[in-house]
């Protein structure tokens, strides 16, 4: 035995050696490493599924852990988590059954009890979470979040280990697709519970999806690998991805075309006319909206009360948002072939599955109207904008964030002779100022959670943690309210555009653009997915050099 | 002997003038003057650092353009004679822009190098005369502030103030005073030891007239050329906060913003990164022309 243990061994080394060899040479060859470096564009605030609000960290989440249910390559809802699940009639009460061999990173069972626990999480007002509202949906969730009711009245309810009874408060067309968002991953109490810091390190950060998290280089990169107690493991063809964080979008082209990156998003706007000439890079759909945020909360007087007394004047607004040529600015300024946006929700979202769109109307020409702007200025009481204080637009540092400043910044003075000052923050501290109100105009960028409009509408009612301009209009909760409860599709889209049309009169938000996705993807890169959400999924990826 | 008339001889009129200094006498700033001149790269320095400064005040009066008016129907225009410079991705002059970074930079340049003279001067005079206890702490604070890098206070200075062309004056200030102190304290160290200074004491001069009138006039030349370098360092200190976004904010431009701005599409436009880099090199290269050919010229022991 001893004997043959040794030659075993033998044979084993010789093994690893020569698969050594092999290794080294199928750089060259066929079987290529299977490895994509992929640029993250910026660090991460937070890893936290519950406390997450940026995109760049819901890849990451996408990727670490699974729902309920995911979402294919054209973003439908298919089984995740979930092996199937039953619907009653009345689209009030989802039951689903959990495929037994869910596994987390560790090794440990996923159970019904963890999605309980992370949903009841992500609602607990101590959470504090700003996506609470997108678990809403669920009976008493918003009354558990503002401290109306308890935990145990929430409508999520395991069951038993492998079975999860969801209540929700109204009919959810959309609801399915939901089950695929970070807010909705599964968390495990005994890890999170506790441990404050459990997202920011590998050995803690454990999840249930195709890849698990094993290195984090603060504003270096963030590596994840294959998690092989992943159910479907073996569908999983990528070893390692390793997301850099390059914020500066010509440094991660650089690095693009010299072979350290194979996958970027956002090159430089100077740059993308040409790289989608050459088909180095290519347009993607994006469910989103580029806009100016309009500080409109009695916190904006902390920061200028000069400024801020001139903003709370809708028509000061609206004349800021017509003195913008948004055609010049995606045309001259932007360059990747986005559309001027001429209302908030963005152009492609779709009301039903026969693909109409949710946009009838345009608010304003997508060239604006300057006649118009200076007579708004003029009646709020600064005509060519004598008296009118300066303000100050904050962006997240990045040269296309810039370029825009700078562009309006001119529109602005020119048109309504208003001076404006640019001010840029790093984006962890910038998504601070936002969330705490401590700005005048800041940048904004909405992506959609889910194809439907609501999700462009409801963060603006008075209660949601994304309203970051303090908008509080009675009319329109009522609105939104009712259109999240109304069953019959057509009067839902009938709320849907009237809550639209009120905050298009109102305007704490000045829209820009419907962003566009200018990825570059090296050609040996395949199968890895970009959702019109803005996540990108590595899990059906693979490498083919 | 007997010492008669016919020993004597007159002294021819040309003997007369023999014991004369040969050369004509002239001031210590002559003879530097002098010998600055004879410097042909020093002196082409100095030209340079003139024209520079005086293009960047009244430079932007003769141009139809301006900084900050965007015109995207003449946006990347490449050199012409129209555009000197090209224009950038704005459809804004580039060379109009770069006379206007060049006030900033210089403003930048000058005003940091003459606070820093100021406090230099004083803090490093006041150590190396006053000596003792006193200059072992004023200069274990110097010491202190040296060890930690410069750029490290400069951008916590920039968090404390807003980001703008007083605070980036005043962040840079504070910091690099140090070396000046360094070296003026080390140049009255000596210069105090001497006969003058004693002889002023006797006299009852007081301290302040002493070092004011006496010591730092007599360490004049350490700090001009320490100070001629420090304005380089300055202007390249700004450029380089103004590259990682704490400079002025936009529309003005230093160069170093100017620079920043090209780099996203420099492959496609390099002519946009060319001008403003170029102009930062060379007004650094004239400063440091200026500079080593000052040190030679103050130096008493490269006198010929």
């Amino acid at each position: 035995m001893r004997k043959r243990g040794v030659k075993l061994t033998t044979l084993v080394l010789a093994l690893v050696f020569a698969l050594g060899l092999l290794a080294g040479c199928a750089k060259g060859g066929g079987g290529a490493a299977q490895v994509i470096r992929y640029n993250l564009g910026a660090e991460p605030k937070t890893l936290d599924p519950a406390l997450n609000a940026a995109v760049e960290a819901g890849t990451i989440i996408e990727n670490v852990f699974e729902g309920l249910m995911r979402l294919d390559e054209k973003d439908r809802p298919i089984p995740g988590v979930a092996e199937r699940y039953e619907k009653s009639a009345d689209g009030l009460k989802y039951t689903f059954y959990l495929r037994k061999n869910a596994k987390w990173s560790d090794g440990k069972p996923v159970t019904a009890k963890d999605f309980e626990y992370a949903w009841k999480r992500a609602l607990d007002p101590n959470t504090a979470a700003e996506y609470a509202y997108q678990l809403y949906y669920l009976k008493n969730g918003e009354a558990y979040n503002t401290n109306k009711a308890t935990a145990d009245q929430v409508g999520v309810k395991a069951l038993d280990d492998y079975t999860l009874e969801v209540t929700l408060e109204a009919p959810t067309p959309y609801f399915l697709s939901l089950m695929a968002f970070p807010t909705y991953m599964p968390v495990r109490k005994d890890i999170v519970e506790g441990n404050s810091n459990w997202a920011t390190k590998p050995e803690t950060y454990i999840g249930n999806g195709p890849f698990k998290m094993t290195q984090w280089l603060p504003k270096d990169k963030i590596v994840i690998e294959k998690n092989e107690n992943y159910w479907d493991a073996k569908r999983v063809k990528l070893a390692k991805v390793e997301m850099r964080m390059l914020e500066d979008a010509t440094a991660a082209l650089s690095a693009f075309r010299s072979g350290q990156l194979d996958y970027i998003e956002s090159p430089p706007s100077q740059e993308v006319p040409n790289m989608l000439k050459s088909g180095e890079a290519q347009a993607l759909p994006y469910l989103g909206t580029y806009f100016y945020e309009i500080n409109v909360s009695d916190k904006a007087a902390s920061v200028n009360p000069a400024a801020a007394k001139v903003l709370k004047d809708a028509r000061v607004r609206k004349a800021l948002s017509l003195a913008i040529d948004r055609k010049a600015l995606v045309d001259n300024v932007l360059k990747g072939g986005q559309t001027p946006a001429t209302t908030f929700v963005a152009d492609s979202v779709v009301v039903d599955e026969k693909g109409n769109r949710f946009k009838t109307k345009d608010y304003y020409k997508p060239e604006g109207d300057v006649a118009e702007a200076k007579r708004l200025l003029a009646e709020a009481g600064y005509p060519d904008g004598s008296g009118f204080p300066e303000i100050t637009i904050t962006y997240n540092t990045g040269t296309g964030h810039q370029n825009i400043a700078q562009a309006i910044q001119e529109m602005w003075r020119k048109n309504l002779n208003i001076n404006v000052k640019l001010e840029n923050q790093e984006w962890k501290v910038f998504q601070v100022t936002r969330t705490q109100k401590q700005y005048l105009i800041a940048r904004g960028g909405w992506i959609a959670d889910y194809n439907d409009p609501m999700t462009f509408l409801d963060m603006w009612m008075s209660n949601s943690g994304n309203n970051d301009v303090g908008y509080n209009n009675p009319e329109y909760d009522r609105l939104i309210a009712a259109a999240k409860k109304e069953a019959d599709p057509a009067k839902r889209v009938s709320l849907l555009h009237q809550a639209e049309d009120l905050l298009m009169k109102d305007m704490p938000l000045i829209p820009l653009y419907y962003y566009n996705n200018i990825v570059a993807i090296k050609p040996y890169v395949k199968g890895v997915t970009k959702s019109q959400l803005g996540f990108v999924f590595f899990d059906t990826g693979y490498v083919q050099k | 002997m007997e010492i008669s008339k016919e020993l004597f001889e007159r002294v021819p009129a040309e003997e007369k003038n023999l014991n004369r200094i040969v050369r004509p006498s002239e001031t210590y700033w002559q003879d530097v003057w002098r010998r600055l001149k004879a410097n042909k790269l020093a002196m082409a320095g100095l030209f340079f650092v003139i024209f520079i400064t005086v293009l960047a005040i009244v430079g932007p009066w003769f141009s139809k353009y301006d900084y900050r008016t965007q015109d995207f129907s003449i946006a990347n225009m490449s050199p012409s004679a129209e555009h000197w410079f090209g224009t950038d991705q704005f459809g804004r002059d580039l060379f109009v822009r770069i006379l206007y970074g060049a006030r900033i930079s210089l403003t930048v340049g000058y005003a940091v190098s003459i606070l820093n003279f100021t406090i230099g001067v004083l803090y490093g005079g006041i150590a190396g005369y006053v000596g003792g206890k006193v200059d072992n702490f004023m200069m274990r604070i110097v010491d202190i502030l040296l060890s930690i890098p410069s750029t490290i206070y400069v951008i916590l200075l920039m968090l404390i103030f807003d980001a703008g062309l007083t605070s980036i004056i005043i962040a840079l200030a504070i910091t690099s005073w140090v070396g000046m102190a360094r070296i003026v304290r080390g140049q009255i160290l000596s210069l105090k030891q001497q006969e003058f200074v004693l002889a002023a004491r006797t006299i009852g001069a007081s301290s302040t007239r002493i070092l004011l009138r006496h010591l730092i006039p007599n360490s004049m030349g350490p700090i001009i050329v320490t100070l001629t370098l420090a304005i380089p360092s300055a202007i390249f200190s700004e450029a380089f906060l103004s590259f990682i976004g704490l400079g002025v904010s936009a529309p003005m431009a230093s160069w170093g913003v100017l620079a920043s701005e090209a780099l996203q599409g420099y492959q496609l436009y390099p002519y946009q990164l060319f001008f403003p880099a170029g102009a930062i090199s060379l007004t650094l290269f004239a400063f440091q022309l200026l500079g080593d050919g000052l040190r030679d010229a103050l130096d008493p022991k490269m006198r010929k």
